[in-house]
């Protein structure tokens, strides 16, 4: 097999990346929490939400401010509940998730229930299922193929 | 919303599900999604690979922790975050240099490299590297490891996630931790490509 040689190179200019991340941040700078010191990404699952609502924007081409509504929506009924209760920790990302979901549904491209269903099967897959055992020695070795040359 | 606590978890496995209830639909595609996080992917998770690096190329004693014991050598400078996972930092030498996989999927060390590249999850990338490690370093990163010099390749499992310690560059004696750290460049922790050569 050749597949080493059919690997991508850089796989994006940095060029080509700043004007797309121009595009993202005209977008996302009317959002409630759009600050760029709320807009981190400290877990995987956060970026993957936030570019998910992006690349759903772009594919379905709704209003985006149906989906500033709804951040704003999620946003106020954490406030609401929580400010007396105190129970439910802030997650920006959660809010922009459940954004999502309410947009998605009005699209009719989401049934809640499937989408509660579907979550029940990934929690109860074991992450990585056929990757979960440590493995302790290196699984390629490709020997020097000249001796050390001692001083050279 | 509903008002209750999600674990990280949960979370995770929420949006997971919603990804690919969308893609089954046809409304995106992985590779959209991933076209987008590529634009942020240097912005997840902490990156403080270069800080560990630098501070074990500084500190022998250090170095020995980590090698010995990584997650709790990391412990040491507020790095945690891999639940219950083992983190193993393989140290390249004169003799041996290696490079991190995960065979099977995309594990990786996120809390202290950040998000792993598109690349690394690449089928091509986790059969040829094991199979041909030299050439694809040569084709695909234009990186060369010499004749003289062992490679070794190893798999990252949800259980224990690899990272590669590389050699301090020749000319930084006496340079700070914080002007150390700047060479080390997350490609170099993969095992991938070099680090940075000390400007003179």
């Amino acid at each position: 097999m050749t597949g080493a040689a059919t690997l991508p190179g850089p796989y994006a200019s940095p060029e080509a990346l700043g004007e797309s991340r121009r595009q993202v941040e005209e977008l996302v700078c009317g959002l409630p929490g759009a600050d760029p010191s709320q807009m981190g990404f400290q877990f995987p699952w956060e970026i993957r939400a936030f570019a998910m609502a992006v690349a759903a924007h772009q594919a379905l081409r709704f209003d985006w401010p149906q989906f500033q509504g709804a951040l704003i929506a999620s946003i106020q009924g954490w406030e609401n509940g929580n400010a007396e209760r105190g129970e439910v920790p802030w997650s920006y990302y959660e809010h922009w998730v459940a954004a999502l979901e309410t947009v998605m549904a009005t699209q009719c491209v989401l049934e809640p229930n499937v989408l509660d269903e579907k979550v029940q099967r990934v929690l109860a897959e074991p992450p990585n299922r056929n990757h979960h055992e440590a493995h302790t020695e290196p699984i390629a070795i490709d020997p020097a193929r000249s001796p050390k040359r001692h001083g050279a | 919303m509903s008002a209750k606590i999600r674990t990280q978890e949960e979370i995770a496995a929420r949006v997971k599900a919603l990804e690919s209830m969308l893609i089954e639909q046809g409304i995106m595609t992985t590779q959209a999604i991933d076209r987008m996080v590529e634009i942020y992917e240097h912005e997840v998770g902490p990156q403080l690979g270069a800080k560990v690096v630098a501070k074990a190329w500084s500190d022998p004693q250090f170095k020995a922790r980590l090698v010995e014991d990584a997650s709790e050598a990391c412990k040491e400078l507020g790095i945690s975050g891999l639940q219950g996972e083992d983190m193993v930092v393989v140290e390249n030498t004169d003799t041996v240099h290696n490079i991190i996989v995960c065979t099977l999927c995309s594990c990786y060390p996120w809390p202290v490299l950040g998000l792993p590249p598109n690349w690394y999850k690449d089928p091509q990338y986790r059969a040829a590297i094991t199979r041909e490690p030299r050439k694809v370093l040569g084709d695909s990163f234009d990186f060369t490891v010499p004749e003289d010099v062992e490679v070794r390749v190893w798999d990252s499992s949800s259980e224990m996630r690899y990272w590669v310690l590389p050699q301090r560059p020749a000319g930084t004696q006496g340079w700070s931790e914080e002007q150390l750290a700047d060479l080390v460049t997350r490609d170099s922790m993969i095992g991938v490509g070099p680090v940075a050569a000390a400007a003179s």
